[in-house]
């Protein structure tokens, strides 16, 4: 089941375009990965689906409705935008007081998610005290204050140690298995690889790709490089045969989502000198890089 | 909305800041009342006898001293969510934000009568025995205690108003603090000194004529065009602002 759907999105800042033409979905029963690199457009993305800044085109909804139309929204969504969202003299326990009581939410929950985010013992000290790490963690409290059905995180594992990178991830996995919906932003795939199902990924505002994280590693399995000094005829034919090809040099091209048969094919047919040919193995990070950049090299 | 106002109240009654403004707005009474009376028939319209309804009025006036910090509280409570970043989280909990800046509104406002209730009573706490034993007779009921005291809470309650607004408008608390206090202390108390008839139309100027404060020239409005006056400043600040907040991106 889709429940977030993102559906043509565009944020113009002047000329800039922040996020361009961009649509993507997120289901229920899964984490989805929303990957891309620093100023790709991520937290504008994110802040247009909660309805904290207005989208020049497209709509963003949750669950078929924009979030300022969901019926008690903080409900059904819980979200953490950034780390500094605190009054610093503030108490931690005071904090979550007045999102309950502004959320007109049961007094209890405040300790509930205390003790789920195991901020129990530090909850009378002033949050200016607090490590990046706990105030990641009072953020998430307070995304689960309403019992949320969606989570919307952005950049969660900034300040992370490993092993609070550990513990949110089975948070998020455990929250997934039980039918939520999580969307996680990150400018790094191997901080999501090992949490996500599904993989949105953006590079200058725009889709690059949306795959489950298994079609991605399968993908990045299966590069061929070739070095030739026709580089420029042979990416051109491989193009016009549905192969995505990157010039990676002067004298050489990598293919993608292919095979060195169809490579050695292509370049039969386009009169290419072939120096060197070998299939590659990119990890998924190499391929996430090799994905953005592309993305950014065509702009 | 009633949660909405009651999480404001919340919000201010959890930080140190707030409790140290309106003990240093409460702290402006004792001593106003002690310059009032220690002045007293030092020549001048501004420093009235104090066995007169100017001299009365100028005494009573101290319970209006510290409703300036209660301006700084209203720009405290808006723009300190952007300071903060806490404007995220409010605004995700009601992405209504009229409401939101409704329910500051009637926070600080309330905010703003308890105080204003406080520091009359201050006043005449102090200001009664004092004069009592400058052999100064005072009625409780007499216009120059009544009016001063009425002029105190309006202003006390619609300055977190201005304050919301300006907060709103420009976002960044610091420069918001600053220039308000330079427009006010400053810009206003000069030109409600030297261009009286410029003076009396600005907030300070009304703010000062609905306190009861005696001025040089006695240039100001009458009450009841400086209350309407000051009440219309509080609210084009806070539409002003409510506007403003509404079609702004959060990012």
């Amino acid at each position: 089941m889709v429940a977030i759907e993102i559906h043509g999105l565009s944020k113009r800042f002047g000329d800039v375009a922040a996020v361009d033409d961009l649509s993507f979905s997120a289901r229920a029963g899964a984490v989805t990965g929303f990957l891309g690199p620093n100023g790709a457009g991520k937290t504008t993305t994110l802040r247009m689906l909660l309805g904290l800044v207005t989208p020049s085109e497209g709509t963003a909804t949750i669950d078929g409705l924009p979030y300022a139309e969901l019926e008690v929204p903080f409900r059904r969504v819980g979200a953490v935008l950034e780390t500094d969202g605190f009054h610093p003299g503030r108490r931690a326990r005071d904090h979550l007081r007045v999102l309950t009581v502004a959320a007109g939410l049961r007094d209890d929950r405040v300790e509930e998610v205390l003790d789920q985010v195991d901020l129990a013992g530090v909850a009378e000290r002033r949050i200016k005290g607090f490590s990046l790490g706990m105030r990641q963690r009072l953020g998430l409290a307070s995304a689960l204050l309403g019992e949320p059905e969606v989570l919307i995180l952005d950049e969660p594992a900034n300040g992370l140690d490993p092993e609070g990178i550990n513990w949110l991830r089975r948070f998020l996995r455990t929250f997934a298995d039980r039918g939520g919906t999580v969307l996680v932003s990150s400018h790094l795939l191997a901080e999501v690889a090992q949490t996500v199902d599904d993989i949105v990924i953006i590079a200058n505002g725009r889709l690059v790709t949306q795959s489950s994280l298994s079609e991605l590693a399968d993908r990045s399995k299966s590069g061929v490089r070739v070095r030739t000094p026709q580089a420029e005829a042979l990416r051109e034919a491989l193009t016009t045969q549905g192969i995505a090809a990157q010039l990676v040099s002067a004298d050489a091209i990598v293919a993608l989502e292919t095979t060195a048969e169809a490579v050695g094919l292509a370049a039969a047919g386009a009169g290419a000198v072939i120096y060197e040919m070998a299939p590659e193995r990119f990890d998924l990070e190499e391929t996430f890089l090799e994905l953005t950049t592309r993305e950014g090299a065509v702009r | 909305m009633r949660d909405l106002i009651r999480a404001e109240m919340l919000k201010l009654r959890t930080t140190r800041s707030f409790w140290g403004y309106v003990a240093s707005s409460l702290a402006f009474v004792p001593v106003s009342i002690w310059l009032a009376i220690v002045t007293a028939g030092q020549g001048g319209s501004a420093f009235p006898v104090l066995d007169s309804s100017d001299g009365l009025r100028n005494v009573m006036s101290a319970a209006s001293s510290g409703a300036l910090l209660l301006l700084l509280i209203g720009i405290l409570v808006m723009a300190g969510e952007f300071r903060h970043n806490t404007v995220t989280s409010t605004f995700l909990i009601s992405p209504d934000r009229k409401r939101v800046v409704g329910a500051k509104l009637a926070a600080a406002g309330l905010v703003g009568i308890g105080v204003a209730l406080a520091a009359s009573l201050l006043t005449l706490a102090i200001a009664l025995p004092w004069l009592g034993a400058r052999h100064v007779d005072v009625s409780l009921l007499s216009s120059d205690v009544v009016l001063p005291l009425l002029g105190a809470i309006t202003v006390t309650a619609l300055f977190p108003m201005v304050g919301i607004g300006i907060g709103a408008l420009l976002r960044n608390q610091t420069v918001a603090v600053t220039i308000t206090l330079v427009w006010i202390l400053l810009v206003e108390t000069i030109l409600v000194s030297f261009a009286p008839e410029v003076g009396r139309w600005l907030p300070g100027g009304a703010a000062s004529a609905l306190s009861g404060v005696a001025t040089a020239e006695g240039g100001l409005l009458p009450l009841w065009g400086a209350a309407l006056l000051f009440a219309g400043y509080g609210l084009a600040f806070a539409a002003a602002g409510t506007r403003f907040v509404i079609r702004r991106d959060i990012s």
